[in-house]
């Protein structure tokens, strides 16, 4: 029989990394999940508007709170870059906010605004374990086109009218393949129902 | 409670992207603090937000990134900010728990049968948060929209032509609608409403509401 800790661990190869924080603050593991994600991480922030420094500068905080937090990962609600998506998602609103109130105070209020009330709705815990694997497979049944125009809108936060001034599209396109693409994410909850 | 009216997929995934400004943001969470459904979609979001990442192209780091990383290891976290904010003790079921944190204006008389009480927000959003309460049986003219309005039920009902909303239900003004709900019999409708645009809280508000309301 093999254990669900096993079949996590199959599944998301970054898990066990974690666990070994949490189980022993074993810091190669930790060395291990930098070395992955910290150059990801940068990336994606400096394609939001941040400067490499102030990047570079967040992910470090974003591996830190992997570090502080592996106790509270919870390999059944996410996968491991999942997780580190929404912390460094949620540094990178608090850096902009300390960035606008002058750097001086620490901001944390981003984690608190996405946090849900502890009350679990029905549907929310079901799809939250099925997703991951799901949303992958769904994502590969996008074309590249529709995947561009996704992280375009919303993980580079650009407008519709600048994503078609760089993808040199119509911005009737650049509505219709998010449409698309969203309706196929929609339609993965849709199979639960 | 049964929700029929939500806010769009491309909303929820800029929601989960981080992509909204905070007035927004608090809209859509107070639907999220109902709708089990919109969570759903909001988490498969972030999936997506979790397989770009493990996409990216590595950035290279400055030297001695990882080295610098371990020495912090051991250093104490930051302290949590302090929230010693009281949370009021009068305000309507359903609003997710930061918000519950934030201050709250008094009550303000802005045309006959309608109240409202601004939501102070700790960051300067182009979105501003209230709460619009309406008596049973109120039938508002709509405004003019000069900007989105996010719409989130808290308390009683509305109607108008795209629909009736209750509790948890969403609704979304743009510029290209022009709607006049109508506000049921039964409790007090309380809304959360995330408006774009420079109304002023006071005596202009009234003046801007007053000649779009009826019985």
């Amino acid at each position: 029989m093999t254990s669900s800790g096993e079949r996590r661990r199959r599944d998301d190869p970054w898990a066990a990394f974690v666990e070994a924080i949490s189980v022993r603050q074993d810091r190669e593991a930790f060395a291990a999940l930098f070395s992955h994600f910290a150059p990801r991480v940068t990336t994606y922030l400096m394609k939001n508007r941040t400067s490499q420094q102030q990047a570079e500068e967040i992910a470090q905080e974003a591996l830190l709170s992997v570090w502080r937090k592996a106790q509270l990962y919870d390999p059944r609600s996410a996968s491991v870059s999942t997780w580190i998506f929404t912390i460094a998602r949620n540094l990178r609103i608090d850096a902009s906010r300390r960035e606008r109130r002058g750097g001086a105070i620490h901001v944390d209020e981003a984690e608190a605004e996405f946090a849900l009330d502890d009350a679990p709705l029905p549907d929310a815990r079901m799809a939250a374990v099925q997703s991951e694997a799901r949303v992958r497979d769904a994502m590969r049944t996008l074309s590249s086109q529709q995947l561009k125009v996704i992280q375009m809108s919303f993980f580079e936060d650009k407008t519709h009218g600048e994503i078609a001034r760089t993808l040199q599209i119509p911005l009737g396109t650049v509505k219709s393949r998010l449409r698309l693409a969203m309706n196929r994410l929609r339609g993965l909850l849709d199979q639960d129902a | 409670m049964t929700i029929t009216h939500h806010p769009d997929e491309e909303m929820l995934a800029a929601y989960a992207a981080g992509a909204l400004d905070l007035g927004q943001h608090v809209a859509i969470a107070t639907h999220l603090a109902a709708c089990g459904r919109c969570r759903a979609f909001s988490r498969v979001c972030e999936c997506v937000g979790g397989a770009m990442l493990e996409d990216e192209a590595p950035a290279a780091l400055a030297e001695g990134a990882l080295d610098r990383a371990l020495r912090r290891l051991d250093a104490p976290a930051p302290a949590a900010s302090a929230k010693t904010q009281p949370v009021a003790d009068d305000l309507p079921p359903g609003l997710p728990a930061f918000v519950k944190g934030y201050d709250f204006g008094p009550w303000r008389w802005i045309a006959p049968r309608i109240h409202v009480r601004a939501i102070a927000l700790p960051e300067p959003s182009p979105t501003r948060v209230l709460l619009l309460r309406s008596a049973p049986g109120t039938k508002l003219i709509h405004h003019e929209h000069t900007g989105v309005e996010l719409t989130c039920v808290l308390t009683g009902a509305f109607s108008h032509e795209g629909g009736r909303y209750g509790p948890g239900d969403f609704d979304l003004g743009d510029p290209s609608v022009e709607h006049e709900p109508h506000i049921e019999a039964g409790p007090p409708c309380i809304c959360l409403v995330a408006m774009q645009g420079d109304l002023k809280f006071g005596g202009l508000v009234g003046r801007l509401m007053q000649p779009f309301v009826s019985f």
